[in-house]
């Protein structure tokens, strides 16, 4: 049973994300990887997205690199269809919803009703900016201010648009499920919009654990220096 | 003691200029087909992210030298059995790796078997596939 919570403004109760969320398998199924970041069926790009695609790819080669092997995030719609194996927290209240994905410590702020901030005052970034609002029992969250990204599975322009719908079932065990419908419209990198439908499975009482990716780099840089004060250059 | 540095060998010369230390790598150089086991004494354990750390004093045939071996984020370890303190300085440990493609030494460590008998990590696509051979009568 989902509580609703009293949302003023936002037409009544609506069922509550809070919590913490990882890859959904369906009954009888093996469990697999957070589907996301890795590969897929070929998308439909423009000649000028599949350019661009391919002129990063040819960039990285076989070295295998990603913007996580650098503690990057991955930037949305990838954050999103890629959380699962490193779980989601969802916190939310009536006039914000933060989605922390724990990989990378990516961080989402949806903002609703009067916490929308003005279109002329948002910095566009990896993951956008997320404005959201409810149809029903249906949250409906638009994210624009995207930087482009080539360097993730769902590449995408400065000009990309996603809209993500997400709502709460039960699938046929009686387990929680939170399900997300996701549309990326880019008219620069895509000849038609791209969907997608993640699902992911409640954890009773869940906890995301702290990713403090740069802690690597930090302690060489210190262990380099400290070799340097062993064996000064003459 | 013969230093085997095979991950981070290029970092001398980018910390020497002043850059900006690049401590990331990708997988790729690693053959998850196999699996190795390796036993030997913690020099060093690191767990942190992406990758936890490990120093190990391996004495054989070839003699005595140190490997530095990298593996699972500390959060994946988690996730698969790993506890604060089930790794310290000094506890003999066997370690299941994925072997470097180029047959240089070391690995990329996917479990532990540790001084007190605890295990974490996950099983090899190399052990998975023995087990369904051994279950299937090959």
């Amino acid at each position: 049973m989902f509580l609703p919570i009293p949302l003023a403004g936002q037409g009544g109760p609506h069922p509550d994300f809070t919590g913490v969320w990882t890859t959904y398998t369906e009954p009888g199924q093996a469990r697999g990887g957070g589907a996301g970041r890795g590969g897929g069926p070929p998308l439909p790009f423009t000649e000028e997205g599949q350019k661009k695609v391919a002129a990063y790819r040819a960039l990285i080669g076989d070295s295998g690199a990603t913007p996580g092997g650098f503690c990057l995030g991955t930037g949305m719609p990838g954050s999103m269809l890629g959380s699962g194996g490193y779980p989601m927290e969802i916190l939310q209240r009536p006039e914000q919803i933060n989605i922390t994905y724990e990989a990378h410590n990516e961080v989402r702020r949806v903002y609703l009703g009067d916490r929308i901030v003005p279109i002329a005052d948002r910095i566009p970034g990896r993951n956008g900016h997320s404005s959201g609002h409810w149809e029903g029992d249906t949250l409906v969250v638009e994210t624009t201010h995207l930087v482009e990204q080539v360097d993730q599975r769902w590449a995408h322009s400065d000009q990309a648009r996603i809209v993500e719908r997400y709502r709460l079932t039960t699938d046929t065990t009686g387990a929680k499920v939170l399900v997300a419908e996701m549309t990326l419209t880019d008219p620069v990198f895509y000849t038609r919009p791209v969907t997608e439908t993640k699902k992911w499975a409640y954890v009773p009482n869940g906890h995301l654990l702290p990713y403090e990716c740069a802690e690597e780099g930090w302690r060489i840089h210190l262990e380099q220096l400290e070799k340097q004060v062993k064996e000064p250059k003459r | 003691m013969k230093q085997v540095r095979f991950l981070l060998s290029a970092l001398a010369l980018v910390a020497a200029s002043g850059a900006t230390i690049d401590a990331h790598h990708s997988a790729v150089q690693y053959d998850f087909t196999k699996s190795a086991k390796i036993t030997g004494v913690v020099v060093r354990f690191q767990a942190i992210n992406p990758h936890m750390r490990l120093t190990l004093r391996v004495t054989d045939e070839k003699g005595t030298r140190d490997l530095e071996l990298e593996g699972h984020s500390t959060n994946n370890m988690y996730r698969a059995g790993y506890r604060n303190g089930l790794v310290k300085a000094g506890d003999t440990i066997t370690v299941d790796v994925a072997p470097l493609r180029d047959g240089r030494e070391g690995g990329y460590m996917i479990a532990a078997v540790t001084a007190s008998g605890t295990r974490f990590g996950v099983q090899s696509a190399a052990d998975r596939a023995r087990e369904r051979e051994r279950a299937e009568g090959k």
